[in-house]
């Protein structure tokens, strides 16, 4: 068990004496979320990198938003196949169908 | 008078023209008006109706000018000699005789050169091959081609005068020079001029010729020169060794190089300076490197900064790999000092120690070799190579090197919060990277310095953000955008994550919700973390939780879309009051932990198989959760060992003197599996590389032989690490099994790739 030095004074918290409250209660929660792509496989069929990373392209041209963050998002079909938006729009010039299921290519949504 | 061309006889005018060219040879006064009247005389002759009459007045000037020669050779410059053979001091002003001579015929066949201007510019010029003819070695050749007056005369006297005199000459000038060293250069003033009058005599003698123009000089004198001087040297160095240590030798040749570059530019022609230095140079320094090297390991080790320097002054000249023993010894010494301060290291603290002992060993070299060596890159290369052998020796064969580890261990307890001000830490980042550019495995460094910053970062342990994007942006600049892409990742998402909470509090309160916790979620970016995705644990969310939990998915699904959040429990914390105690305590701990107290809301014990069902948590992260609360005595168990049936309860009578503490966790400190399993994670992110870089080359070459395919993945630019040859071969293995490439069918050592 380690003190912490800071709030080391030795004085009772009466704020809330005497009020019926519960024996627990949550003061401060500091909680570590990930967030991910909601996609059903993690790889992007057309370049093979994982879709939380930026395709190959802009991997090579690094590419990158005012936050400097990887400005590469991912993009569903209406098939619900996913796919880097970059790697997707270059595919699309070539053959508007999903490369995995051959539907009609038209977008769902954009990742965000 | 006219410029016509009439007829002349030549007898008449040539004993006038005889006349005046030996007063003007002889530097006598001329009168303007004699002088105009030869000028003529020359012109008229060289016009002359019917025939010009040049190659006639070139003959009779030749023949004129020759026998003045030898005449002048036998008064002037002998006529002493003769009568004196025997009185030393007689013969030795032949120089001066020569001298005075020569400085009489040099000028005066400047002038009579001037007298007979038309005669070269019209007559001779013309005759002159030109440079293309003799560029293409359309050289007739004839001994008979006639040379302008000036270079006429020079090459009688070289004929005539040089090469009659030539060995005795020379005799008396290095006779001349010996005695300026035995007197230390204090041979008088006038004799100095004559000597080198003398020297550059031979030069000037030929001077008129485009090529060669100083090969006279070089046969004539500076060959015997250097041989005398060369063995002259032999001597003094052989003299010095007699009475010297290497130290005094050392010192002397530095005064001797001094003085006889000093000699050189004082007696000698320039073309000569640099030939007679390194004659000096042979004799002393690279004939007698045995002698010199002998005490430099003393030297060295001792760091006798006065000796290593006139080490350094004496050695510089001469090729490296003469020099490689002196860099070699030094290089030994930094590595012996560095393996001894850094050998020694034990205790919880050895990062510190490591990365700090090191530097004052860099440190103290880098002083050294800028004051003795004059940052010579040769000694600081030596410094390199001894600094990257210590700092990736590994222990044994067996063990891996820890530098990768010690130096990110440093850098974390630098960016760690701590009492250092901020000029001084950034100051030792600074220098850490001069340990870090050493490191081999710059991944392993990579990998350990990416988990610290995680666990810094999210349990806002850093000093300073500044400090911590500094950091970031140097190990960018060493190793480029790639190394540091995750980092800056990282880093991003938490100033990212701070706003997201301001936003989503200023929602909450526009919304006019009360959570009633405080609440700060940060969210990280799959991928970038070191965290790993087997690490999400199963975990029932207590109910206390779920409101918040939901409140902030809604708001991030709002706000972002097509994206998912994991939340990781393991590594959320928070504050809980505790009011079942006669105080009230305000307790940080682990949200797992968090769970555990809530459940006694209801109840007053439970057993551990409850507790572990009601939340789901599997048998590793309960003991790891449960210990630290048993410990704290906040809660009590039936059993020292917390089976299924362990009972547990609150601990009614705990007391603390503080109010607000935490419960220590397991989790922020580092284990040694969590070592290994970086180290390990470092091997696999290795085979991936170089499978994908063999898979690379043997797609371009089709087939290869073993060692080749061996030596193109050796000579790939490496940024990150080394890769060692067993590792590549156990690639080719695995790459052979998963077939991109097999072993060719007529020989056992080569790979041929599969389409």
């Amino acid at each position: 068990m380690a003190d912490d030095p800071e709030n080391s004074v030795d004085k009772p918290d009466d704020n809330d004496a005497g009020k019926p409250e519960k024996m627990f209660t949550l003061k401060k929660w500091n909680a570590v979320a990930m967030w991910s792509w909601d996609v059903e496989c993690d790889i992007c069929a057309i370049c093979r990198v994982q879709v939380m990373d930026s395709c190959l392209r802009c991997q090579a041209e690094n590419k990158r938003d005012v936050l400097g963050r990887q400005d590469c998002v991912v993009v569903w079909g209406e098939c619900n196949h996913s796919f880097h938006h970059c790697c997707m729009s270059l595919w699309v010039k070539q053959n508007n169908r999903c490369p995995l299921c051959q539907q009609e290519w038209s977008i769902q949504r954009m990742g965000k | 008078m006219s410029l016509k061309p009439k007829v002349v006889e030549f007898f008449e005018v040539w004993p006038r023209l005889r006349g005046i060219a030996e007063s003007v040879i002889t530097l006598r006064k001329v009168e303007r008006a004699i002088w105009n009247t030869s000028f003529s005389d020359v012109y008229t002759l060289c016009v002359a109706q019917p025939e010009p009459m040049a190659d006639r007045l070139y003959n009779e000037t030749k023949e004129f000018l020759e026998s003045h020669v030898q005449v002048m050779l036998t008064r002037k410059v002998l006529e002493d000699t003769r009568e004196d053979q025997k009185d030393n001091k007689a013969t030795s002003d032949l120089l001066q005789r020569y001298y005075t001579t020569w400085m009489e015929y040099s000028q005066g066949i400047k002038y009579l050169h001037q007298l007979y201007i038309y005669l070269n510019q019209q007559h001779i010029k013309k005759q002159k091959i030109t440079d293309t003819e003799s560029f293409y070695g359309n050289l007739s050749s004839d001994a008979a081609e006639q040379m302008e007056i000036g270079e006429l005369g020079l090459d009688i006297w070289r004929v005539y005068m040089v090469e009659f005199l030539a060995s005795e000459l020379v005799r008396h000038i290095l006779e001349g020079i010996a005695v300026d060293r035995a007197s230390n250069g204090t041979l008088d003033w006038h004799r100095v001029q004559t000597i080198n009058g003398v020297i550059h005599s031979f030069v000037e003698v030929q001077d008129y010729k485009k090529t060669g123009s100083l090969k006279l000089y070089q046969d004539l004198f500076e060959a015997p020169m250097l041989e005398a001087s060369g063995a002259y040297y032999t001597n003094e160095a052989n003299k010095l060794l007699q009475r010297c240590t290497v130290s005094e030798y050392m010192q002397e040749v530095i005064k001797i190089l001094e003085c006889e570059s000093k000699r050189a530019k004082k007696f000698l022609h320039v073309s000569s300076l640099a030939k007679l230095r390194k004659q000096c140079e042979e004799k002393f320094i690279n004939d007698r490197l045995g002698f010199i090297y002998s005490e430099c390991r003393e030297m060295v080790s001792e760091e006798r900064r006065q000796d290593l320097r006139n080490m350094y002054i004496v050695l510089k000249p001469i090729p490296d790999n003469l020099k490689a023993e002196l860099i070699q010894t030094f290089l030994e010494h930094i590595k012996n000092e560095g393996l001894e301060t850094v050998n020694a290291l034990k205790g919880e603290n050895i990062h510190i120690a490591f990365v700090e002992n090191m530097l004052k060993v860099h440190q103290k070299y880098q002083e050294l070799i800028a004051a003795v060596f004059e940052n010579d890159s040769l000694f600081l290369s030596a410094l390199d190579k001894a600094c990257a052998s210590v700092i990736n020796r590994r222990p044994s064969e067996r063990q891996p090197c820890r530098s990768a580890e010690y130096v990110a261990k440093y850098c974390d307890t630098l960016l760690k919060k701590s009492k250092t001000c901020e000029a001084e830490i950034d100051q030792k980042l600074t220098n850490n990277i001069t340990i870090f550019k050493y490191i081999e495995d710059k991944d392993v460094y990579q990998k350990f310095y990416s988990r610290l910053l995680a666990k810094r970062l999210i349990h806002e342990q850093s000093q300073s953000m500044d400090a911590e994007e500094g950091m970031i942006n140097r190990l960018k600049q060493a190793c480029g955008y790639e190394f540091t892409n995750k980092l800056h990742r990282m880093f991003t998402d938490i100033s990212v994550s701070a706003d997201l909470n301001n936003k989503f509090n200023n929602h909450l309160k526009d919304a006019g919700i009360d959570l009633g916790i405080n609440l700060s979620i940060k969210v990280l970016q799959a991928g970038a973390w070191p965290l790993g995705s087997t690490q999400v644990i199963p975990f029932a969310v207590p109910q206390e939780f779920e409101k918040s939990i939901k409140m902030f998915e809604d708001y991030y699904h709002n706000l972002f879309s097509g994206r998912k959040l994991t939340w990781l429990h393991h590594m959320c914390h928070g504050e809980l009051k505790l009011s079942h105690l006669k105080k009230s305590y305000i307790v940080t701990m682990q949200t797992y932990q968090m769970a555990v107290m809530l459940l006694f809301e209801t109840c007053d014990s439970l057993s551990c198989r409850e507790i572990q069902n009601t939340l789901q948590l599997n048998d590793e992260t309960f003991q790891k959760h449960m210990q630290p609360m048993i410990e704290s005595k906040l809660l009590n168990a039936s059993s020292e060992n917390l089976t299924g049936e362990t009972r547990i309860e609150l601990n009614m009578d705990y007391t603390n003197k503080r109010t607000k503490f935490k419960i220590s966790s397991a989790l922020q400190k580092e284990t040694p599996q969590e070592v290994e399993h970086t180290i390990n994670s470092v091997d696999e992110d290795r085979k991936l590389f170089l499978q994908a870089a063999i898979v690379r080359i043997m797609k371009s070459r089709k087939v290869l032989k073993h060692n080749a395919l061996i030596q193109e993945v050796l000579s790939l630019p490496k940024v990150s690490f080394t890769p060692n040859i067993a590792m590549i071969k156990k690639c080719v293995e695995s790459l052979i099994d998963k077939q991109y490439i097999e072993r060719t069918a007529n020989s056992g050592d080569e790979y041929s790739y599969m389409a």
